[in-house]
């Protein structure tokens, strides 16, 4: 049997981010990944933060890839602008929050979790080499067996082997933890459910429109009528020439009042400011005159799509800067105006030769789906069981504070804490579960990011507090009001969060995330405070079928997820609640079609679910 | 240890790349070779990915090598790309012109023996067949010059580096049956034409490594692929005249008969309109069906 030091157990971020610290220390790792590349299957909202925390040492991305991350790596746009809508119908109320996204931060991307996968795992893999090591995409852990002190991995795909530690990174649907018995399966009260939608917009409109420069983006976040009841709200990144737009919404409140994931963000787009946000001149076909020859009929559809093509290219590089300098050094175009003279002229082709229109509408490109650990309430309090360390997603750790939101840079965080305290046993060929696992689990409580997930940290409430001080108290309900006029003390807000933290963040958990503050107090801010939108275009939303039909899969014959409670009523929730709409009821039964799944696990508290096998399942293309 | 390492060798072609918007039709319905992009034939490059097998498992140094014009060097780098090859052979020479598969199988030839330093190669793989003309004899006639054993349809194979012996398993079509497998030793060297259904698989972590470490090296080298290619002459290649080119060809091509176009049996009928329309149409039709029934 082959013999390794190290596996790694999922190709994301923090896997990946694991394989290169394991590298940096000069340790041999084999990281095995289930999708057909690295990439493939990740997704994320997705900003990216490097953070410097007041207490102790948070380890960023540069401090795992070096500078050349900020240099080289594929990142969207820098984050400066954080604005918060609250919405009612056509009216939005907006607090700034820049200073509160920007609280103990060095930078913030937007990010395609796809392409910096990518990017990470070529740094990753190259390093990993030196030392025997790398990466293995293709395949799906089975099994972790312990037998007479030796560790042995079996996957689908590969002979069995041996290795003296492993750290599992396969995400919020960790199968390492369930075959360990490392922790019990996630509950609904434990995660949220986010969708998204990646929208193309032209660099240039889209700069224009969010009023940033070539050099920096903007997010924007909504809460209130466009949560429809649910405790969460929505989000809109601008990355370098496509937006992020979705929503994430607690889980439990989903299963409470059933609604479905596009649903909710089909009313994201519907909001005129949103819709306004995200539109952009789309050609629309004429239908082809069907008294003509059949190959008259082909011809002119050819001609169409190609000439639809090259004018959504050439636009696309006109609206950006670099796409306008690579056309005129290529030499095909001599000046902008030249290039702006070309689409012109295929415009009028298309609607002369063939009547095409240019309507106002919006492009998506690609749907997708994930669940999100809420790392107040789940995160491993032991992230480790025998020699299997656990980081990011699948040690349930992540930040959700209000407008704070962060995934990445705690799974990247976790990540180093794990390969330093493998590399430690290595050194001391001390591979005692409790010598490993304890120091890491040591490790892990001394991140700042985990005293995030335990309390509420005074001065960021401050600056939340102030951005929002131009919000007239007596409008907001009377509980709200009075919190806000004690908070707004220095004294009160001192003795109230030390009081709180005492008494626990599980405990207050409740009085935060409620209706009330997601819904009903953004919803009266925009009511009497709110500026009205109009937005005079009615955009043509996919349906669910024809968002699912444009994405990648590799179908397995066998489906990877097992009804075991066909008739249960968490079930027949999934019906709404699936993404992709898998579920559907005959006879009173749930049945699975497996053949769409986006593998995000919604419905794995209650079915058989584990990953599909080795390059099978959902291919992202953007992520 | 380097005088046992395995020396394998690969030939393929350049092809036209028959996928769709690629390809140019005349009016007559002949392939316009100069409209259609040219690749590596699909059956060279499933010898690609079995040379790059032996590269994996035996470590082995593999050679490419074609015969046709210069712009036949795509093809040697898109091979390059798929097996990672250490040494790259062109054959290109205007008295080549007009070959048939035996003038071919000559150049060929002198071309393998021209490969790794000159030292004998182990084993020699090529494709199936042209899919731009029914040459799949090129193969074999490679082989018999060689003076190689020979094994075509091969699906798998194994090498014994100690024994210098060599395991194939190859399809044998049986008519009206199924294809029977069938397993077969030799000592080395021997010449395997590689079925179009073979495809290498690597069942320890190590093999996947050294794949992914291949893959990396493939790419580096084949965007450099000039400083592994070697370029021949009919001279330097050191072949008689009179057994390449149009002079070596004994066939001679009479006619070229064109191949009828065969009768559809069956009526198809194409549904237009909306989507929503097209499966009104299509779901109405199935229902009328079954109603008759």
């Amino acid at each position: 049997m082959e013999k390794f030091d190290v596996a790694i157990v999922g190709g994301g971020s923090a896997g990946l981010a694991a394989l290169k610290q394991l590298a940096n220390l000069g340790k041999q790792a084999v990281l095995l990944e289930s999708g057909k590349a690295i990439g493939s299957k990740s997704i994320s909202g997705g900003i990216l933060y490097s953070k410097k925390p007041k207490h102790g040492k948070a380890y960023n991305v540069e401090d795992v890839y070096g500078q050349e991350f900020v240099t080289d790596a594929p990142l969207e746009r820098p984050i400066l602008k954080y604005i918060l809508h609250a919405t009612s119908n056509e009216k939005v109320y907006s607090i700034d929050l820049s200073a509160a996204h920007s609280y103990q931060t060095n930078y913030a991307y937007s990010v395609l979790m796809n392409k910096l996968n990518s990017w990470f795992a070529k740094q990753a893999g190259e390093s990993a080499e030196k030392y025997g090591g790398g990466i293995i995409p293709g395949v799906h852990v089975q099994s972790v067996e312990w037998k007479d002190g030796i560790t042995t991995i079996e996957t689908n795909e590969l002979d069995r082997f041996q290795v003296k530690a492993i750290i599992a990174a396969d995400g919020v649907n960790s199968e390492i933890a369930e075959l360990t018995g490392a922790r019990a399966k996630f509950v609904p009260q434990e995660l949220y459910q986010g969708a998204k939608v990646l929208i193309k917009l032209p660099e240039q409109i889209m700069e224009k429109r969010f009023n940033i420069s070539e050099s920096d983006g903007a997010a924007h976040l909504f809460s209130g009528d466009i949560a429809q009841g649910h405790i969460g709200g929505g989000f809109l990144y601008t990355n370098r020439d496509t937006i992020s737009l979705g929503g994430v919404y607690h889980y439990d409140s989903l299963l409470g009042k059933v609604v479905e994931p596009y649903e909710l963000i089909n009313k994201l787009i519907l909001n005129p400011m949103i819709r306004e946000f995200i539109k952009d001149e789309v050609p629309q076909k004429e239908e082809i005159d069907k008294s003509l020859p059949k190959e008259e009929q082909l011809r002119i559809r050819f001609s169409v799509s190609k000439l639809i093509r090259t004018w959504q290219d050439l636009r696309q590089s006109y609206h950006s800067t670099s796409g306008t300098e690579a056309l005129i050094n290529s030499g095909k175009y001599k000046s902008r105006e030249e290039i702006l003279e070309r689409l012109d002229l295929i415009r009028k082709d298309l609607n002369s030769k063939y009547g095409t229109k240019f309507i106002t509408d919006y492009v998506e490109l690609e749907y997708s789906a994930k669940l999100v650990p809420d790392g107040k309430r789940c995160r491993m309090k032991k992230p480790y069981h025998k020699n299997v360390l656990f980081i990011g997603d699948a040690a349930g750790r992540g930040i959700f504070v209000g407008p704070r939101i962060e995934g990445i840079n705690v799974g990247v965080d976790d990540a180093v804490r794990a390969a330093d305290s493998v590399s430690r046993s290595l050194d001391r060929n001390n591979l005692d579960y409790e010598y490993l696992g304890g120091f890491y689990a040591h490790s892990v409580d001394e991140s700042p990011y985990t005293r995030d997930m335990k309390q509420i940290d005074k001065d960021y409430l401050k600056i939340f507090l102030s951005a929002t001080k131009d919000v007239p108290k007596d409008i907001i309900g009377s509980r709200y009001s009075m919190i806000f006029k004690l908070m707004s003390s220095e004294t009160f807000r001192g003795l109230a969060v030390g009081f709180a933290n005492i008494l626990g963040y599980d405990r207050l958990l409740p009085i935060l995330e409620s209706e009330e503050t997601y819904n009903q107090v953004p919803i009266e801010l925009a009511e009497k405070l709110g500026r009205r939108m109009t937005s005079d275009y009615r955009p043509s939303i996919p349906t669910i079928a024809e968002r699912v039909a444009k994405l990648k899969y590799d179908d397995d014959t066998v489906s990877h997820i097992k009804v075991s409670k066909p008739t249960s009523e968490f079930m027949k929730k999934m019906v709404s609640l699936c993404p992709t709409r898998c579920y559907s009821i005959e006879d009173n039964q749930v049945v699975l079609q497996h053949e769409g799944c986006i593998e995000c696990g919604t419905c794995a508290p209650e079915t058989e679910w584990r990953h599909p096998r080795g390059e099978k399942g959902i291919t992202y293309q953007y992520g | 240890m380097e005088s046992s390492r395995l020396n394998v060798s690969v030939i393929i072609k350049l092809e036209p790349d028959f996928s769709e918007g690629n390809v140019s039709y005349n009016s007559d319905g002949t392939l316009n070779r100069a409209e259609t992009k040219s690749i590596l034939g699909p059956h060279s490059a499933v010898a690609s990915m079995a040379a790059l097998n032996t590269k994996i498992m035996y470590n082995a140094d593999v050679s490419v090598g074609t015969m046709g014009p210069p712009i036949a060097e795509q093809a040697l780098q898109q091979s390059q790309l798929i097996c990672d090859a250490d040494e790259l052979h062109l054959y290109s020479d205007r008295i080549f012109a007009g070959a048939d598969t035996l003038a071919t199988a000559e150049v060929l030839r002198a071309g393998v023996d021209k490969m790794h330093g000159g030292v004998k190669s182990d084993i020699v793989f090529s494709g199936h067949r042209a899919s731009d003309g029914e040459t799949g004899q090129t193969g074999p006639q490679t082989a018999w010059k060689l003076g190689y054993t020979f094994f075509g349809n091969v699906i798998g194979f194994s090498v014994d580096l100690e024994r210098r012996l060599a395991r194939v398993t190859r399809l044998v079509p049986i008519q009206g049956l199924h294809d029977v497998i069938e397993e077969l030793e030799a000592p080395l060297p021997i010449f395997i034409t590689i079925h179009p259904s073979y495809k290498p698989v690597f069942t320890t972590v190590s093999q996947r490594l050294t794949f992914f470490k291949c893959q990396k090296e493939a790419r580096d080298r084949s965007a450099l692929y000039k400083n592994y290619l070697k370029t021949f002459t009919a001279q330097t290649l050191g072949v008689d005249p009179k057994l390449v080119g149009l002079p070596g060809s004994p066939t001679i091509v009479y006619r070229v008969e064109k191949i009828p176009r065969a009768k559809t049996s069956r009526m198809a009928e194409i549904v237009d309109g909306s989507k929503r329309d097209q499966i009104k149409a299509v779901a109405k039709k199935i229902t009328d069906m079954v109603k008759v029934k």
